[in-house]
């Protein structure tokens, strides 16, 4: 090498010991700001009927989404006959109330129902974006479908807002299995017994509901059918209680009570084949899969309280995941796989939701000061929705919240409501 | 060397080694003095910290579960709107929210060119009051030798960066409509230069993102940003940049 290119190289040696003194740090987790969109009333067509009823349907899904900020309908400026063709969109009047998009539709009477002409503007770039049409049985389903069309131009994922969660309410004497739409509304009833019931757990077909019920005079596991209202017992030929399908849906998990110990078993998805997961004296129950199938979440109380734990699918390597709180319990695993949502009892000795971290441990609190009794999480299959049931109106109602607990919806269905679940997308 | 007295070129050509050599050993008495002096900012040289300032209150047991961030009072109501903003364990906001220009995060509805927090300014007297009403009103929980504006309930890392870590955080916003599959990638570095006052009087980006959404929010999150002055004895270091590692 040449001694002057020798001496240049030593030189800027010399000057790296400066450069490596300079601080550095991480800034994370930032706000993510909801898209603010304008959604004016949608447009009916001749004689439809229930256009105001979709859209109050489609704004409140569109918010409760967390992925946009639904602008006040009374500051549009807009003109009401504005219609739904670009050249005829004064887009400066959307600029003004701060709209970044905006989502139209026309509704009209079709066979079987209502069909809509949806369309998502981008306001600042003032041109049309996405033209769909959507159909629906009636104004709320329609009211959801168009939610579901918006959530998945702008956030990439299909949406959650025509899936169904199903609930135990209790109506006097009697337990009913109750099904309400994706927030909490629209309640139907399924089932109506004088006997107990208890803890449903969706199948991921969307047709099947596991159910623990007392009509055999014990705790067993029975099985509801939605195309048919069928109501069958599952012949695992234990006494149950609770248990939920895998997600391949062929096999289930369920809490065998022994006299006074309970463990967990596994069985094929029709009962048959049922063998034992945990051995020990302590209470082992509550089993959740993880959603590939591999693992499975269960309480136990072998350390002392009732504690979080995880275990392969076969049953080995059981280990402990919580290591705060005395009383944790009813554990729901994230479909996104990384967190635990489940019911714990603070030192204040209130219930509420908080969600673990499956890698990390790192537990968040979802509920605080909302009531006495905030429990039994479970999650919307994009795993960014909760339901729980929650005590703060006086008896336990649904509530279906974000992932953080920022935005809760109260619903109020009558009765005392019990352990709801969230059931799948339907199959596209 | 009657040899070499006779020819001046054939004298520089045995100068040169010996050039080169005594460069070389300066250089490593450079190199040698820089690495033996005790390092100014401390755990801060190329390695990315965390850095939190614990809030003055009293410690939580560890075997407790956590608390949520008192912000706004919640609703009580089943039927009333959805409850105001919540602090969450992540980036809990100050104290300085409860007070009358409280900046709106924007889920609130209506327009929301409310524009963000007074970035980084000393503590006013609204604010500061603001922060001792809320003391009395609540035991918080964090270290009995924390600071009033402080965020977490457990300390990490030098305390001005801390600071630098927490202001451009209230600034840091991006679309909530970025797909979740792109928003584990993204990450961007900048170097701000922050004056004695800590103004940032510049900036660049050392790695760029590659999503010009999430660049675009970046500068604006820096350019909206007035940081707290750093140590006198750190000035200079400062002014030379500190490297700012954006991630999701």
């Amino acid at each position: 090498m040449p001694p002057r290119l020798l001496l240049a190289v030593l030189l800027a040696a010399a000057a790296a010991p400066a450069l490596a003194d300079r601080p550095r740090v991480v800034v994370d987790s930032p706000d993510f700001r909801p898209l603010p969109v304008a959604v004016p009333a949608l447009l009916a067509a001749g004689d439809a009927a229930g256009a105001d009823e979709a859209t109050g349907v489609l704004r409140a899904d569109l918010a409760l989404s967390g992925l946009f900020d639904v602008l006040d309908p009374r500051g549009y400026l807009a003109e009401a006959g504005e219609g739904l063709a670009a050249p005829a969109i004064r887009f400066g009047r959307w600029t003004s109330v701060g709209a970044e998009g905006l989502v139209k539709a026309r509704v009209k009477r079709e066979a079987g129902g209502l069909a809509a002409d949806l369309k998502i503007f981008d306001v600042p770039a003032a041109r049309e974006v996405l033209q769909r049409g959507v159909s629906a049985p009636d104004p709320r389903a329609l009211g959801h479908a168009l939610a579901d069309e918006v959530v998945r131009f702008y956030g990439g994922e299909a949406g959650v807002f025509r899936t169904r969660i199903v609930a135990v309410r209790r109506n006097r004497e009697l337990r009913e299995l109750v099904l309400f739409d994706a927030d909490g509304r629209n309640p139907r009833v399924l089932l109506s017994e004088s006997a107990l019931l208890l803890m449903p757990a969706w199948h991921p077909d969307g047709d099947r509901i596991l159910v623990t019920s007392y009509r055999g005079g014990r705790p067993e596991l029975w099985v509801y059918r939605l195309s048919d209202r069928s109501f069958k017992k599952l012949p695992t030929g234990h006494v149950t209680m609770g248990g939920a399908f895998s997600p391949d849906g062929r096999q289930v998990a369920f809490t065998v009570a022994d006299g006074s110990d309970t463990d967990i078993w596994v069985a094929s998805a029709d009962g048959t084949g049922a063998r034992r997961l945990t051995n020990s004296p302590a209470l082992d129950l509550s089993p959740a899969w993880s959603p590939d199938g591999r693992r499975i979440a269960f309480v136990s109380d072998r350390v002392g309280t009732p504690q979080l734990f995880t275990m392969n699918a076969d049953g080995s390597n059981q280990k402990r995941l919580t290591f705060q709180g005395n009383y944790n319990q009813t554990p729901q695993w994230s479909p996104r796989g990384d967190l635990i949502a489940f019911t714990a009892r603070d030192e204040r000795r209130v219930f509420d939701v908080f969600v673990v971290g499956v890698e990390t441990g790192r537990i968040q609190r979802i509920t605080q000061d909302q009531g006495r009794t905030n429990e039994e999480p479970s999650w919307a299959p994009n795993g960014r929705l909760l339901a729980f049931t929650s005590d703060r109106g006086g008896v336990p109602q649904l509530v279906v919240s974000d992932a953080k607990g920022d935005r809760q919806q109260v619903t109020s269905a009558g009765g005392e409501l019990a352990t709801p679940a969230w059931g799948p997308r339907a199959a596209e | 060397m009657s040899a070499a007295a006779a020819s001046p070129l054939a004298a520089t050509d045995r100068l040169w080694p010996a050039v080169v050599i005594s460069v070389a050993a300066h250089v490593a008495l450079f190199v040698v003095a820089s690495a033996a002096r005790p390092p100014v900012v401390e755990s801060a040289s190329q390695r990315p910290i965390q850095a939190r300032l614990v809030r003055l209150g009293q410690e939580r047991p560890k075997e407790l579960l956590p608390r949520k961030e008192p912000e706004a009072p919640p609703a009580a109501q089943p039927e009333a709107p959805p409850a105001p903003p919540q602090a969450t364990a992540a980036p809990p906001a100050t104290p300085g929210k409860a007070g009358p220009t409280a900046p709106a995060k924007a889920a609130a509805p209506g327009a929301t060119k409310a524009g963000p927090a007074a970035p980084g300014t000393r503590p006013s007297g609204s604010r500061l009051s603001s922060v001792l009403s809320q003391l009395s009103q609540e035991i918080r929980e964090g270290s009995p030798d924390g600071d009033p504006l402080g965020e977490a309930s457990q300390a990490e890392g030098d305390q001005y960066l801390a600071a630098v870590v927490q202001t451009l955080r209230r600034s840091y916003r991006l679309p909530a409509t970025i797909p979740e599959r792109e928003r584990q990638a993204l990450s961007g570095t900048l170097l701000l230069h922050v004056d004695r006052e800590g103004k940032i009087t510049s900036f660049e980006f050392t790695r760029k993102s590659g999503n010009p959404v999430f660049d675009e929010a970046l500068e604006r999150a820096v350019r909206q940003t007035r940081l707290p002055p750093p140590p006198a004895a750190q000035r200079e270091i400062y002014q030379r940049g500190v490297e700012v590692d954006f991630r999701i």
